[in-house]
């Protein structure tokens, strides 16, 4: 056995032996309360549980590991990989096994408790030492693989791809799958698909009233006919712009630009909130219309309008950043051809760059239609009666009827039109190469849009660029006012309301919003690094490594992607409130959340700067003795740099503007900020929520800044020119 | 800490490596001595550049076995194998400087930095780059970049050193610079060498010896004159050098050797295990000389074409036999076309080839 | 060297991230408090018992639909102590459910007898902790430029002049408005309730999803007339809104905000604690200073002077065992749901 096998192996005997076996309530290292009767009592180890009679079912495991250190002598790497591989795998599945066989009473699998010789018997979630071990087991397996020559024969490599599976099939499809259980559970809490199809057929889901009659059609439907405006309108904006920007000479073009990084940190409801304060029945236009010309104040910002309105406003930057990126890919030759075959204006621009365009325009339409299906807070701050899939699930689970049956269907619903929108993307743009650039320099000159386009183009952006100029002066003053829209008075008293300091006793942060303040900002600090490391780690094995099943996993850690955040919220809910694994109200499940909504962007990031970088860099380094781990830390990371910077900041960012998923997450510990805001939105404070808001988004600037300082510049050798690889993502 | 194994052996015994359903290298075995210079040679898709990747590990023989100094390798990651490479792009790593690049092998072994830059300064030496330490990669020329990334192969000293295409990105005269220093070099130094290239003069300028492959498996091995001399197939004939290959027919053999008959010609070759009947020929363009016509045993034919190249003449001959490609070196006239010429045979480059 | 600096000063802030979540271990005695009241109340609260025993609370404040909703989900392995305020219903259910815990406290014989009457209805599992009537107020302006009377009754609000101008919350998701629900079955029949309702929505723009948010609504104007509990539209008077509190004049029901113990909360001593401390006077007088105007459950507690007097309003004798159970409440939402959440506006 090679020595990083036995290190591993030593690591692996220490967390069955050693280390407290199941996680118990106020485990830490401050109090050793719960320490009391080691190695036996709660929190013994696994060995001594299992040889006292407490646990005997983790004895089978147990003798796998003590079996895979039959292998520790062995020269002959191949004997001690045939070792390695069965112990490794046995053990990890007898590990594994047991703990979703064995969970509370009268919960988990009881014919197989049942095989452990562990009938009506109860254990805790999983702790330290079930987390060493099981993840030992596995890793013992991986070495056993790297012996036998897979990834190369490089046992990090393989390690790695080993994690990332456990993880991927932990924390995604695990978590999904429950959901997709749980529809088909009755309200008796039995097997029931009739009831599944009861729920799934419910008017409330598909209904068409709206077509006849005076009544709201399905939530579906809503969602559906959201989704399609949102997506062609974002589209559509954000082609104007980028034409506008790359094709003619408007002045402030800057402003435009500028105007399209606001939205990314901005707390995803607060435009809504901020749309309210204008249009509401007592906003500011509403105000004036009533005052000056004695226009009716009405209450059309709630509901389809509003809502429409506040994602198109959030959601068109994107549009516009996957666009520009587009018309700008679109070869000027091409179109200088064109025009030397005597095209018009006009004729270039319908017979040449529209259908170019084309493919770009379906991504950003696709991206418009995902991020409004997944969009949580603009539809319950602006939703008024028009409800949609992801609030419908919200209150399917915390509403008082408490219908975790009825979210599950319709969460299915919900991931089943995103995976549809997902499936169709790829497939689509899969097969189009929708890019005319080739590296080599093109000398030609953007052909200047025709006059009507540019026309049409200019009155599509000009209102948009005001409303978004308006809404953020709103953000940005509306928490120095006594009230928006009534009472123009300024003080500081949300401010205080919500960050007051007490002086007084030293320092006690008296302000309601600390709390959750200093929690987000943790909470989004520690899953941020993790997020980059996790995605750019993945996207080096996917690049970089070949292996089998190489294409399901990409495949998978895209998924998480169109796995809307309410979904993912429940499923984790569901599968993370019983052992084996026993997460909620920690703030470990909101960190992993994090980490496992926000790992795409990393990936994709670390996708888009890897194909940047030579691969034979990393085989040089190899042949200089340095094992992937040490490539990886001094060759490829300090290299990928501007991806680095794209995921951590993009991770950060949606962990502290995250309110899908982690309204469900949130626990007295560990409140979020959005989801603080969220109720005092809901509350009608909204001046607190501005204040709040607009703190955050200072926060969120602040954060960019220190990453950027932090990871530094990357030295520039000969790829100087290159822009970052800071790719467009719809975070769904 | 930085032992010196010295050079090692190479040995493949029955590899192949298989992607998917596509054989890239299929049953080859072959033994590169320790202290020699060998070059896998052959058109790109060949199975050499895979060849090469598998003695360094960057990727795994699907079956067989690879040794390197005698022992068992074929399971092991490159940074286990005591094996360096220069890369085609020379993969200098662009955010260090060219001390940093060439000191990486040694840190990466732990090597305190003094040290390292010190063994690095050494090897920059070697290859002709002290005064360069501090620049970066983006900052030098082909060549330069070249010799550094030598440098930063040879800085460990492995028992092994192999070089995948490392003159590709040269122009032709940096390019015979650059082998006769490597060349040199892995005399001075002793090394192990593994040399893949698509280009047959370099091949036959820098190797001790060839294997020369085609289609995933090895066509011919041997010492750059037998290859030449002795091409054990019509694919070696034609990829080594140039050659006409013709129809021709054995008359008869006595001993180790044949008559053979090329239209009114008859020629006495080694016979390389020849049985009379039909055969290929391979003549150089050099061993074909232009000769007043009417001479005894000599090939009537026409001038077709006659290209003036500076230091040699190359033409196209049409005769009986075929047409023929010569060359033709110490004269400068230009002979016109359709003039009539006798072609003789010289004594050296004309041989029998085996096989179809 | 710079670079290498700053990697250092990136690392050092990462690791002491990670320090932080490591080390931030619980104190000794801890406390989880699930708060069903406005964030105003909950947080001082928490304080002040933090204050006076050093055990360190941590609160959530949900409705009392999603904290009912969450200790329900949690009841595997329950993670919250105590469940204080938020109107008596919910509470009621966890209570039959068995999802919360039987306690007496010493502080009963202060108590108001709705408050005990709470206690005994759910077998020592609830208590009251303040009492508020339901009503609506309405915002004067708007009434004043519609050119209608000021409403007063439960019938005033289906005028077809008030299309779109009423609020009230989802009785789905908030406990105010299953109250209103179960006030209006108990005070005109099940039948008529419902056509009352049918004919009231057709007036409503938005069924909320809190209890208390068409009071605020109310004040701001973006509705005219919000149906709440009268506290919360208190509230909105006391801060200056243009509102006015109406207790209907047919009748009204009310809550009994109640507070119960989790069955098997991890903290049950503390728990014990809070709820005993929870029914002294100088708890319950933190309401006041939350600008909270129900009437406290501890009859010591001197009501502050803006709390509706539930004196002078004519209270229905409402069957909190009746509407308080899950098959009644079950079989009410769904009707309300079918009957009349799907009806055309």
């Amino acid at each position: 056995m090679r020595p990083s096998t036995r290190l591993l192996f030593l690591l692996a005997l220490c967390g069955f032996g050693l280390l407290p076996w199941y996680f118990t309530e106020g485990m830490g290292l401050r109090t050793l309360g719960w320490l009391s009767g080691y190695p036996l009592g709660k929190g013994g180890s696994g060995l001594a549980l299992g040889l006292s009679g407490t646990a005997p079912w983790l004895l089978p495991g147990g003798a796998m590991l003590l079996l895979a250190g039959l292998a520790w002598p062995r020269q002959d790497e191949q004997r001690a990989a045939t070792i390695l591989l069965w112990a490794g795998a046995l053990g990890f599945l007898l590990f594994f096994l047991q703990g979703f066989a064995i969970t509370l009473r009268g919960q988990g699998i009881p014919w197989l408790a049942a095989l452990f010789g562990a009938q009506g018997a109860a254990q805790a979630g999983m702790g330290p030492g079930a987390l060493v071990t099981l993840v030992g087991m596995l890793l013992l397996f991986c070495h056993g693989l790297a012996y036998r020559g897979f990834c190369r024969g490089d046992v990090f490599t393989c390690s790695m791809i080993g994690l990332l599976i456990l993880m991927i099939g932990l924390f995604i499809f695990f978590p999904v799958v429950t959901v997709l259980k749980g529809a088909l559970i009755g309200n008796a809490g039995t097997f029931d698909p009739g009831a599944f199809l009861d729920r799934f057929l419910d008017s409330s889901i598909w209904g068409l009233g709206c077509l006849t009659r005076d009544v709201s059609c399905g939530v579906a439907w809503n969602t559906l006919l959201l989704a399609v405006l949102c997506g062609a309108i974002t589209t559509l904006l954000g082609l104007a712009s980028a034409l506008l920007i790359l094709r003619t000479g408007m002045p402030a073009k800057w402003l435009l630009r500028a105007l399209t990084v606001l939205p990314i940190i901005t707390p995803p409801f607060v435009i809504g909130l901020a749309l309210i304060l204008i249009f509401g029945r007592t906003g500011l236009v509403s105000n004036v219309l009533y005052e000056w010309f004695d226009v009716p104040r009405t209450r059309w910002i709630y509901g389809l309008p509003g809502v429409l309105l506040a994602q198109v406003l959030a959601f068109a930057p994107i549009a516009f950043l996957v666009l520009i990126g587009v018309v700008q890919g679109i070869s000027p030759s091409l179109e200088e051809a064109s025009q030397t075959l005597g095209a018009r204006r006009w004729e270039t621009f319908s017979t040449v760059t529209w259908p170019l365009l084309r493919p770009g325009i379906a991504n950003a339409f696709l991206i418009g239609f995902v991020e409004s299906m997944a969009d949580f807070g603009n539809p319950l701050v602006l939703g008024g009666n028009f409800e949609v899939l992801s609030t419908k699930i919200f209150f399917a689970v915390v509403g008082a009827a408490h219908n975790e049956g009825q979210a599950a269907v319709l969460a299915m619903v919900l991931l089943s039109f995103t995976l549809g929108a997902f499936w169709l993307q790829q497939r689509w743009l899969g097969k189009k190469s929708y890019t005319t650039m080739n590296g080599k320099g093109d000398a030609g000159l953007p052909t200047p849009l025709p006059r009507r386009v540019s026309w049409l183009a200019s009155a599509t952006v000009i209102p948009w660029v005001i409303l978004t100029v308006v809404i953020y002066v709103i953000i940005l003053t509306g928490g120095f006012v006594k009230s928006m829209g009534r009472d123009y008075t300024p003080t500081l008293e949300h401010f205080l309301t919500g960050f007051r300091i007490d002086f007084s006793r030293g320092f006690y942060f008296e302000g309601a919003a600390w709390d959750s303040f200093f929690t987000t900002v943790k909470l989004a600090a520690i899953s941020a690094p993790l997020t980059a490391i996790v995605g750019l780690l993945a996207a080096y094995l996917l690049k970089r490594q070949t292996f089998q099943g190489r294409g399901a996993l990409e495949f998978s850690t895209m998924l998480s992607f169109a796995i809307p955040g309410t979904v993912l919220g429940v499923a984790y809910i569901l599968a993370f409130n019983v052992p084996p694994i026993e997460m909620t109200g920690t703030g470990l499940i909101l960190v992993i959340a994090f980490i496992f909504r926000n790992m795409p962007v990393g990936v994709r990031s670390g996708i888009a700067g890897l194909s940047q970088i030579d691969k034979s860099l990393d085989e040089a380094s190899a042949t200089l003795s340095a094992r992937s781990a040490t490539t990886l830390w001094r060759v490829v990371l300090p290299l990928l740099r501007p991806a680095l910077i794209a995921a951590l900041v993009y991770s950060f960012v949606r962990a502290m503007t995250a309110v899908s998923a982690v309204i469900f997450l949130v626990s007295a510990e560990y409140n979020l900020a959005t989801a603080y805001i969220v109720g005092r939105v809901e509350a009608g404070e909204f001046g607190l929520a501005i204040a709040y808001s607009s703190v955050l988004i200072v926060v969120m600037a602040l954060g960019i800044a220190i990453i950027q300082f932090g990871v530094g510049e990357r030295k520039l050798g000969r790829r100087a020119t290159e822009t970052g690889a800071a790719p467009v993502v719809a975070g769904v | 800490m930085m032992q010196k194994a010295g050079p090692a052996s190479v040995e493949f015994r029955n590899v192949t490596k298989r992607y998917g359903t596509v054989t890239a290298v299929n049953n080859i075995s072959f033994t590169i001595e320790a202290g020699s210079l060998v070059t896998l040679l052959g058109p790109s898709g060949c199975g050499k550049t895979t060849t090469l990747r598998m003695i360094a590990g960057l990727e795994m023989a699907s079956e067989g076995q690879i040794l390197i100094g005698g022992k068992d390798v074929t399971r092991l990651s490159a940074a286990d194998r005591d094996v360096s490479m220069v890369f085609q792009s020379y993969a200098l790593f662009p955010h260090m400087t060219v001390l940093e690049n060439v000191a990486y092998g040694p840190t990466v072994k732990r090597v305190p930095k003094a040290q390292a830059h010190e063994m690095a300064r050494n090897k920059l030496a070697v290859v002709g780059m002290k005064g360069y330490e501090e620049r970066l990669p983006s900052e030098l020329s082909g060549g330069q970049q070249q010799r550094v990334a030598v440098a930063r192969a040879l800085v460990l000293e492995p028992q092994v050193l192999l070089f995948d295409e490392p003159l590709s990105n040269l122009d032709a005269k940096l390019r015979r610079r650059m082998r006769e220093e490597i060349r040199d070099l892995q005399r001075k130094l002793n090394l192990t060498v593994a040399y893949v290239t698509h280009d047959q003069e370099e091949a036959l300028a820098v190797s001790d010896r060839i294997i020369v492959m085609s289609n995933a498996v090895i066509a011919q091995e041997g010492a750059p004159r037998q290859l030449y001399e002795e091409p054990a197939d019509v694919f070696v004939a034609d990829f080594i050098g140039d050659a006409n290959l013709v129809e021709a027919e054995v008359v008869s053999v006595a001993g180790d050797r044949a008559e053979v008959r090329l239209g009114p010609v008859t020629l006495s070759l080694p016979a390389r295990g020849m049985k009379p009947g039909k055969a290929k020929l391979a003549i150089r363009p050099e061993s074909l000389l232009i000769v007043e016509a009417g001479g005894p045993n000599l090939l009537p034919g026409t001038i077709r074409k006659c290209a003036y190249l500076g230091n040699h003449l190359d033409l196209e001959i049409a005769t009986e036999a075929g047409d023929f490609y010569v060359t033709r070196h110490g004269t400068r006239e230009i002979m016109p076309e359709g003039q009539p010429v006798s072609l003789a045979f010289a004594d050296y480059g004309v041989t029998l080839v085996p096989g179809g | 060297m710079v670079q290498k600096a700053r990697r250092k000063a990136l690392m050092i802030a990462l690791a002491g991230s990670a320090l932080m979540m490591a080390t931030a271990a619980k104190a000794q005695g801890t406390l989880v408090l699930y708060c069903s009241v406005q964030e105003e109340w909950c947080r001082p609260m928490a304080s002040a018992f933090e204050k006076e025993t050093g055990i360190k609370v941590s609160m959530t404040r949900k409705s009392s639909g999603e904290t009912y909703a969450q200790i329900k989900a949690e009841a595997s392995n329950p993670r919250g102590d105590v469940w204080w305020g938020g109107t008596g219903d919910p509470h009621l259910q966890a209570a039959e459910e068995g999802l919360t815990e039987a306690y007496e406290s010493p502080k009963m014989a202060e108590l108001h007898d709705w408050a005990v009457k709470q206690w005994k209805g759910s077998q020592g599992r609830t208590i009251g902790i303040y009492a508020g009537a339901l009503g609506f107020g309405f915002n004067t302006k708007q009434v004043a430029s519609r050119g209608i009377p000021e409403p007063k009754c439960w019938s005033d609000l289906i005028n077809a002049k008030l299309k779109d101008e009423v609020q009230v919350a989802d009785p789905n998701s908030s406990g105010t408005s299953y109250t209103m629900l179960a006030t209006l079955v108990q005070l005109m029949g099940e039948d008529k309730a419902f056509e009352y309702l049918k004919a009231l929505h057709r007036n409503i723009n938005q069924y909320t999803k809190s209890g208390a948010a068409p009071a605020k609504a109310t004040s701001l104007g973006e509705t005219t007339i919000g149906i709440t509990f009268m506290h919360d539209m208190v509230t909105m008077v006391v801060n200056g809104g243009p509102v006015k509190v109406v207790a209907p004049c047919e009748g009204t029901g009310y809550e009994i905000g109640s507070m119960s113990i989790v069955k098997g909360a991890r903290n049950l001593d503390n728990a014990k604690k809070f709820y005993d401390w929870a029914l002294t006077p100088a708890a319950q007088k933190l309401a006041e200073e939350a600008k909270s105007y129900q009437v406290p459950s501890n009859k010591n507690v001197v009501p502050p002077p803006q709390s509706p007097k539930l004196a002078d309003v004519k209270l229905i004798d409402y069957d909190f065992a009746k509407y308080g159970s899950s098959a009644e409440r079950k079989r009410l939402l769904s009707k309300w749901d079918n009957d009349v959440k799907k009806l055309p506006k």
